[in-house]
């Protein structure tokens, strides 16, 4: 079984190079869904395995996938899907160099794998900044003096952030000299905690959270996120979104098993605490008056991460399992609203929430699904969102978190406030210049059927996931576990 | 090798590294900062080797190499093709006094030393005694990315951060697996072209590398 | 007073004044060659200095003896530097050690000297050199301070003969980070304290661009061969601190006429060598605007600020 693992690193590099080969054929854009495909089949698989034998491990205990691993791969795999067939441009508006965007994508892929199914964290964090550096191309493939600026922030800060994260793994690589033999293994550090040098990893551990932290979207240091989104192709954006950001939460969820089992859960919990409520804060402030879409999109990524560090702060089964769940509902939303962003800006040519009115009318098949959608993201009842965010603040207030999650409520209020202005107003808010729709170009894009499919199955996955959980339990439960269990 | 001499090249390398770094600071030329990275690649080459030698590993000499390869040679000859390329060699606009940035350095250094002691305890280890050096040599570098406005200077930063995360990690930990190290230098490697030819861009594009000219995107 | 400590004096200053214009000639020839010219040969300030000491000094009429009186007292400190430091042998005067404190202060004894005379001279030139000179000599003095005092440190004592002593017997200690870095400031305070590239230029023939030959524009005869002599000697002096500190080997430790013969041998070695390298760096170099030369000091003052204090945390 343990080949599996090996299946959705190769697919990704031996697609990535058939489509560098092809540069022209629009058909290499179908190579990363397939990609991604594959990566989903593989971590439901790996779900199923691991839940009968138990952690697989390969390539001489570099790569390993135990429970959350394999959730992790699903969770990629089926926010990848959603992203990347959604993000197909229609016939009219490809490019020339898909190719390229192609290999890219299915080294993003590729990377991504690795950084999750890697038993060591120096190889989790080469492949996470391996991300980066093959995501800085697509964030600057727009072209233009916008792009350019947000693709320079994104890899300056996100290299930047990841060498703290590196800093912080050679101060806990430090601290396990002091245990016998110095390992980077999770595995290993998690069962030789106690005899850790504390000092050092508590130095290493929040950096390299402040560093991964930096890669996930958490505040202070967001502010690549937003320039990156709505700068970036649609589907660049949901992958960045849906996939980035949770497999780089995924790293400080790894990191703060460690840290609590070496030190206890006040420093972790501090440090997410903080994170969490600032991410929570910067979205409030900035929501109200934003004016773009796809930023609108990305400060709400910001939110969602910051609820997942409360989350991770409150610890325990429930609050790990529900921001494990999150993650999934959160991406398989997040892609699909990232796609349809982009192909309202195909429809409207402008990233002005301003002069997006009246979609439902306009383009009903636009309109509707970003307005469930946005329901989706604020945390409506039929959807996922809405039972994790519920777990996640019932589990901080019993786990002793009480006035941050009071104060969290508060500022999710603020958020929902602002997004549900915005996206009502882009969809059922009356058009303000008559003319101007009457005289604007006829939709170039059309509605095909075809499309639709991803973004349907996404935000139907999401409505029917936090009603029939059940066949989830055990894997989620699994996962949890292997975080090292009830803490 | 004998402790008389291991101590010796450690102080040596460590030496260097700590001077390139402030003499980076103090500089406004590009070209001389390039040039300095050679250098501070090879000390950090060395100071990799003789720890790696001194633990008596087998890989040391291969990372050593390896390091002074993509270090000294490759990523210096990338940037200074950039900067010819887009006939860049001084910085064109300070936005600190010079005074303040050597002030800020100056604290910055001594910050290091003071971290470094409590975080690492008592230890008479010569290596681990050397550590805020590549403490200094990472907070310089985030001085130098926070300071400068050119794009070239702001690169030469990111490589002194990444250069003294490589000491503390031959110092402390005596080198991380060669998998990692293997891509972890691979991946520090491919971030300088991408920036390189984004720096290129950039100057074909907005006629300009200043950084803090970019402010379109904002809320 | 012992009969040894008074030898050892006596070496230093007949080495100093014999080797000092040698050293000029060897730099003025290294810059020549490299220049593709021919230069007037390595004796060439041997014979501008006997010529000019030979020769009476005209006085302009009305000029009070400050003017007589500070080509004495530059010549007078300066060899008292070169008295002082451990050029030589580090064996001490005992009474007055080589301490760095009146090192510094003899230093300046000299610059004061030279300012007094610019100013004296009434022009507008004299006048501007000694202003620039003493800007550049205020920037300096702390720095030489502080990086001897960072290398003193580990020595426990200020007096430079011990320092070089206790470098001497500890080898490790000789390239660490807080030696690089006080050295490297050491060297570009002594750049700017004897007035050579980038600093100020030594040969130049631009009245407005000068700082030390703006100051003595208007000796000449004796009082000129004893001005040139003293400055001469400061950067004698000051190469040779910065040399028995960077690479003590040949340092003799006692008066013994072998290790005074390898003291002899191994600093004129070094002084030419380092004399040479110096000028040939001239080469290469382009005057600095004036108003950059603090930001230049400033940079050395931080190098020496660090290293005294990386001095006292780790070392």
């Amino acid at each position: 079984m343990a080949a599996l693992i090996w299946i959705p690193l190769i697919l990704p590099l031996s697609l990535a190079l058939v489509s560098s080969l092809r540069q022209r054929s629009s058909w290499t854009l179908w190579l990363p869904v397939s990609a991604a495909g594959v990566l989903l089949g593989v971590g439901v698989g790996l779900i199923l395995a691991v839940g009968s034998d138990g952690p697989l491990t390969t390539g001489a205990g570099l790569l390993r996938v135990d429970a959350l691993s394999a959730w992790m791969l699903t969770v990629v795999g089926a926010v990848a899907v959603v992203a990347l067939w959604g993000g197909i441009p229609h016939r009219t508006g490809r490019s020339r160099n898909i190719g390229t965007f192609a290999t890219l994508l299915c080294l993003f892929l590729a990377a991504m794998t690795l950084a999750v199914v890697a038993d060591n964290i120096g190889l989790m964090w080469v492949a996470i900044e391996l991300t980066t550096i093959t995501t800085a191309f697509l964030v600057g493939s727009r072209g233009g003096h916008g792009a350019l600026e947000a693709a320079w922030k994104y890899v300056v800060l996100g290299s930047m952030g990841v060498a703290i994260a590196f800093l912080g793994i050679v101060l806990i690589s430090a601290a396990s000299r002091t245990s016998g033999e110095p390992s980077l293994s999770w595995v290993v550090l998690l069962a030789h905690a106690g005899g850790l040098d504390p000092s050092l990893v508590r130095a290493g551990a929040a950096l390299a959270v402040l560093g991964f932290g930096t890669k996930a979207g958490l505040a202070p240091t967001h502010s690549w996120l937003p320039d990156a989104h709505s700068q970036a192709p649609a589907t660049v954006s949901g992958l960045m979104s849906g996939v980035l950001l949770s497999v780089a939460f995924y790293a400080i969820l790894r990191v703060q098993a460690i840290a609590d089992a070496a030190v206890g859960p006040e420093l972790m919990r501090g440090v997410l605490v903080t994170a969490g409520l600032l991410s929570l804060a910067v979205t409030a402030g900035l929501v109200i008056t934003q004016k773009d879409f796809k930023r609108l999109l990305a400060y709400s990524s910001i939110e969602h991460m910051g609820l997942l560090a409360l989350g991770a702060a409150a610890g325990g089964p429930l609050a790990i399992a529900a921001v494990l769940l999150h993650m999934l509902g959160h991406g398989l939303v997040k892609s699909s609203m990232f796609v349809l962003a982009g192909r309202i800006l195909g429809f409207t040519g402008s990233h002005q929430i301003a002069d997006v009115r009246n979609l439902l009318r306009r383009r009903p098949d636009l309109g509707g699904p970003f307005l469930l959608g946005a329901a989706a993201l604020l945390g409506f009842p039929p959807f996922v969102t809405f039972f994790t965010e519920v777990a996640i603040i019932v589990a901080g207030f019993q786990r002793g978190l009480g006035w941050q999650m009071g104060l969290a409520c508060a500022l999710l209020l603020v958020v929902f406030a602002g997004i549900a202005r915005h996206s009502l107003g882009m969809t059922v808010g009356a058009q303000p210049d008559l003319d101007a729709a009457r005289t604007s170009p006829a939709p170039p894009d059309q509605p095909a059927r075809f499309r639709q499919v991803p973004i349907v199955l996404a935000l139907g996955a999401s409505a029917v996931v936090g009603f029939a959980a059940w066949p989830l339990t055990g894997p989620l439960i699994a996962a949890v576990a292997a975080l090292g269990g009830v803490r | 090798m004998s402790s008389e001499l291991y101590q010796q090249l450690l102080a040596t390398t460590t030496g260097l590294l700590l001077l390139t770094a402030v003499l980076q600071v103090w500089g406004r030329s590009t070209v001389r900062a390039i040039g300095l990275l050679v250098i501070q690649g090879t000390a950090l080459a060395g100071l990799v080797l003789t720890v790696g030698v001194q633990a008596g590993e087998a890989a040391a000499p291969l990372v050593a190499g390896l390091l002074f390869v993509v270090k000294a040679l490759v990523m210096p000859w990338v940037m200074l093709r950039s900067a010819r390329l887009i006939g860049v060699t001084r910085e064109r606009s300070a936005r600190l006094r010079p005074a303040v940035e050597l002030i800020g350095a100056a604290g910055l250094t001594l910050l290091a030393y003071a971290v470094s002691g409590p975080i690492l305890g008592d230890t008479t280890d010569p290596a681990t005694r050397a550590v805020p050096v590549g403490v200094s040599l990472v907070l310089l570098g985030f001085w130098q990315l926070l300071i400068r406005g050119s794009a070239i200077t702001q690169l030469v930063g990111f490589l002194m951060l990444d250069n003294g995360i490589a000491a503390i990690s031959s110092l402390t930990s005596g080198g991380l697996p060669l998998v990692v190290e293997l891509g972890a230098t691979l991946d520090v490697l491919l971030v300088v072209l991408i920036l390189g030819a984004l720096v290129v861009r950039m100057q074909a594009e907005e006629g300009h590398i200043d950084i803090s000219e970019l402010r379109e995107l904002h809320d | 007073m012992t009969i040894e400590s008074l030898a050892v004096i006596v070496i230093h200053l007949a080495l100093a004044v014999t080797l000092t214009p040698v050293l000029i000639g060897v730099m003025r020839t290294t810059r020549a060659r490299l220049e593709g010219r021919v230069g007037g040969g390595v004796w060439q300030p041997w014979r501008d200095l006997r010529k000019l000491l030979s020769k009476q000094p005209t006085r302009a009429p009305g000029s009070t003896p400050v003017l007589t009186l500070a080509p004495i007292l530059l010549m007078a400190s300066s060899l008292m530097l070169c008295a002082l430091i451990p050029l030589v042998s580090t064996v001490a005067l005992p009474g007055v050690p080589g301490d760095l404190f009146v090192v510094v202060g003899v230093l300046l004894l000299g610059t004061v000297a030279l300012a007094l005379l610019g100013l004296e001279s009434g022009t507008a030139f004299g006048g501007m050199g000694s202003s620039r000179h003493m800007v550049i000599a205020a920037l300096v003095e702390p720095t030489v301070l502080l990086s001897i005092y960072a290398l003193s440190v580990p020595a426990g004592t200020s007096a430079l003969a011990a320092i070089v002593q206790a470098r001497l017997a500890d080898s490790a200690s000789l390239l660490n980070p807080v030696s690089l870095l006080a050295i490297f400031a050491l060297v570009v305070v002594v750049i700017a304290e004897t007035g050579r590239l980038p600093v100020d230029n030594p040969s130049t023939h631009l009245e407005l661009t000068m700082i030390h030959e703006a100051m003595i524009l208007e000796s000449g005869g004796r009082d000129l061969g004893w001005l040139e002599l003293g400055s001469w000697l400061r950067l004698t002096a000051l190469l040779g601190v910065v040399a028995n500190l960077a690479l003590p080997w040949g340092v003799g430790q006692d008066a013994a006429p072998l290790s005074l013969l390898v003291g002899v041998a191994a600093i004129t070695v070094k002084l030419l060598v380092l004399g040479a390298a110096l000028a040939a760096a001239e080469v290469f170099i382009a005057k600095l605007r004036l108003f950059r030369v603090p930001e230049l000091l400033a940079g050395s003052f931080v190098m020496a600020f660090l290293s005294v204090s990386a001095s006292y945390l780790v070392f």
